[in-house]
């Protein structure tokens, strides 16, 4: 099904936590709603499922209007961040409450909530937790159980709060996988909050980026990456190195270097490189950054070294290990920096 | 609880041994003299003349009505604030609305005011020369010296137990389970009777055991609307005074000693309740470790 969402504002006393926003969500899509905290996310959300209503403004579920709309009769799935678990019900109770609120008229047999509820609990691979009470399960086992307990009402729409926000690092990389597939295998419109850029870009069809109550830019994940529609977005989605300076004829100048600017109007302005778009040399080029390494740091699988640029701060610049090795670069050396990428945006008056 | 706390602290930070004997004796002779003799001289003071006495004190009829009365009075205070503790800590726990802080503070005035005060509130507002005192002597409806009046100056000071336990608790349950029921498609009411009164059952035990131990034990409020009628309108306590103002030691004490067992069931009760949702705590805390 598809969602709409129309011209929407919400004020919480004098803050805007969401600014006359719209957006079209595509049937059967998986999109992320991705900004800092504070940035409305969360409330958009929850205007969305009808827990919060907006001060201004519709949400539409496949061309109907659901503002007038009780959070009980508006059939979405919500996966809240710390799960909401019924903590005196067992994981099979927890999964069975919604078909077991419904009116007689159209409540299964208890037959059939049994076989309902073991099927949603072997899609998430925990049939065997079914008598254990939600305090006894781990944090990832939670998480699943919650999102059964969402789909067992067979919601038009699934909507998921920072769904792995509460989960350690190698749980929340297994349970985003297991997510995009079990989107792949029920295909249900789902929308989905989170604050980790690295997890917007790896789980969804489509990333939302939020910031102070507006939307910054909406696109597929490599849209977002690579063509950031603002300054806000390029720092957002990863490590950024920031140069104030002035663009003259095409060109930014950067102590004794210079980098490319074509298309930039003369006025100062802000470029943007990303550290592991950054190349290392030993002989001086044309343009190059000059710099000296003050610290070297090995974060695992990259290497992430400091560079004192003249007439700017500390450069930061990722190599890969074997890129590293080859190198062999030392704390102290004196470097020359060309960025392969830049992205220019005119410095705001 | 104590148990699961039990470090070895080094000497560093242990007092020297004459201070913490000292310290515990005090504490011990502090409750001993305070708590434990009075207690048992009630019992004593009530059996010292025999059994035989003792049971008598019981079967004397104005006796019997003031356990009856006292009884029915907390039969009709307590569930009153049962339902209305419920809706307020469910009000002010729950929802963010005007004058919110004005009712969490309206909810302890009686605490803050003096019994005597709360009865004479009544008697100002109900007796005969009172604001509807004619209007009610007109209707022949009596509540000053009379069942209505015990009931309604027991309800104000028995009114914060229930609240007060359940809005801490409630404010730290949080609301999402309540909201997870209701886009699950609950209505109110189921989410109500299904979510929301699970959470808070132990909570609501706990102050509506306290709030019955008040409703059986006031005094002052009651004493002032009541009017003292033998047989009547006297409550235990009352009764109890009276019998002592007669010299009539044994009847007294005998009925003091109902009182004390009550207090005693509701300590051993309180105390259950503690130690079950310490232990569910601990439960929760083991489980969460395992991990």
């Amino acid at each position: 099904m598809s969602i709409d969402i129309r011209n929407i504002s919400k004020r919480f006393g004098n803050f805007v936590a969401l600014d006359n926003i719209n957006l079209d969500v595509a049937s059967g899509e998986l999109l992320a709603l991705l900004g800092p905290s504070g940035c409305g996310k969360t409330t958009l959300l929850r205007i969305i499922a009808g827990l919060e209503t907006a001060d201004a403004g519709q949400i539409l579920f496949h061309g109907e209007d659901t503002t007038a709309k009780h959070v009980s009769e508006r059939q979405v799935g919500f996966v809240f961040q710390h799960y909401a678990l019924f903590r005196h019900m067992t994981v099979f109770e927890n999964v069975a409450f919604g078909l077991r609120v419904r009116p007689k008229e159209t409540r299964p047999s208890e037959t059939e909530i049994k076989r309902k509820v073991h099927e949603l609990l072997e899609l998430v691979q925990l049939d065997w937790l079914a008598d254990r009470y939600p305090a006894q399960l781990s944090g990832g086992q939670r998480q699943r159980i919650a999102l059964a307990r969402a789909l067992a009402v067979e919601p038009k729409v699934l909507l998921l709060d920072e769904p792995f926000g509460a989960l350690d690092t190698k749980v929340r990389k297994e349970l985003r996988r297991w997510l995009r597939r079990l989107h792949d295998e029920v295909h249900l419109t789902s929308i989905f909050v989170t604050h980790d850029q690295e997890e917007a870009l790896e789980v969804a069809d489509r990333v939302v980026v939020l910031n102070k109550g507006h939307i910054e830019q909406v696109g597929t994940p490599e849209e977002v990456y690579d063509t950031p529609a603002s300054p806000f977005v390029y720092q957002f989605l990863g490590d950024v190195n920031l140069f104030h300076s002035r663009v003259h004829e095409g060109w930014a100048e950067v102590g004794k270097g210079r980098i490319p600017a074509p298309d930039a109007p003369d006025a100062p302005a802000i470029i943007y490189v990303r550290p592991h778009e950054i190349d290392l040399s030993r002989v001086a080029s044309g343009d190059a950054l000059h710099g000296e390494i003050n610290h070297i740091r090995i974060l695992g699988a990259t290497i992430r070294l400091e560079v004192d640029v003249e007439g700017h701060d500390a450069v930061e610049v990722e190599l890969s290990r074997e890129r590293y090795s080859e190198g062999g670069w030392k704390v102290g050396e004196t470097v020359f920096l060309t960025p392969r990428t830049v992205q220019v945006y005119s410095e705001p008056q | 609880m104590s148990s699961t706390t039990t470090v070895n602290r080094s000497a560093a930070t242990t007092e020297a041994p004459w201070v913490r004997w000292l310290l515990t004796g005090l504490a011990l002779l502090f409750i001993a003299l305070f708590l434990i003799i009075p207690l048992v001289s009630v019992f004593f003071e009530a059996l010292r003349q025999g059994w035989g006495l003792f049971a008598a004190s019981f079967t004397d009829p104005d006796a019997l009505a003031a356990i009856k009365l006292t009884l029915i009075t907390a039969a009709i205070a307590v569930p009153l604030n049962l339902v209305f503790g419920v809706a307020a800590a469910w009000a002010i726990a729950r929802f963010r609305f005007k004058g919110r802080s004005v009712l969490t503070t309206l909810i302890d005035l009686p605490f803050a005011v003096s019994p005597v005060v709360a009865g004479l509130i009544y008697v100002l507002l109900f007796g005969a020369q009172g604001w509807f005192g004619p209007w009610l002597a007109e209707h022949d409806i009596k509540i000053i010296f009379a069942i209505p009046g015990i009931v309604l100056a027991t309800v104000f000071v028995t009114f914060p137990f229930v609240a007060r336990e359940l809005i801490p608790l409630m404010e730290a349950q949080g609301s999402d389970e309540e909201h997870a029921a209701l886009v699950l498609g609950a209505s109110g009411w189921q989410t109500f009777w299904r979510i929301t009164l699970p959470n808070i059952k132990w909570g609501l035990l706990y102050g509506v055991i306290l709030a019955n131990a008040r409703a059986m034990g006031e005094f002052g409020a009651v004493s002032v609307v009541s009017g003292h009628i033998r047989g009547m309108t006297n409550t235990i306590p009352l009764h109890v005074e009276i019998l002592y103002n007669e010299y009539n030691f044994v009847g007294a004490f005998a009925c003091a000693s109902l009182l004390a067992l009550l207090a005693l069931v509701t300590l051993a009760v309180k105390s259950f309740i503690e130690w079950r949702s310490a232990r569910l705590a601990e439960e929760d805390r083991r489980h969460a470790t395992e991990e």
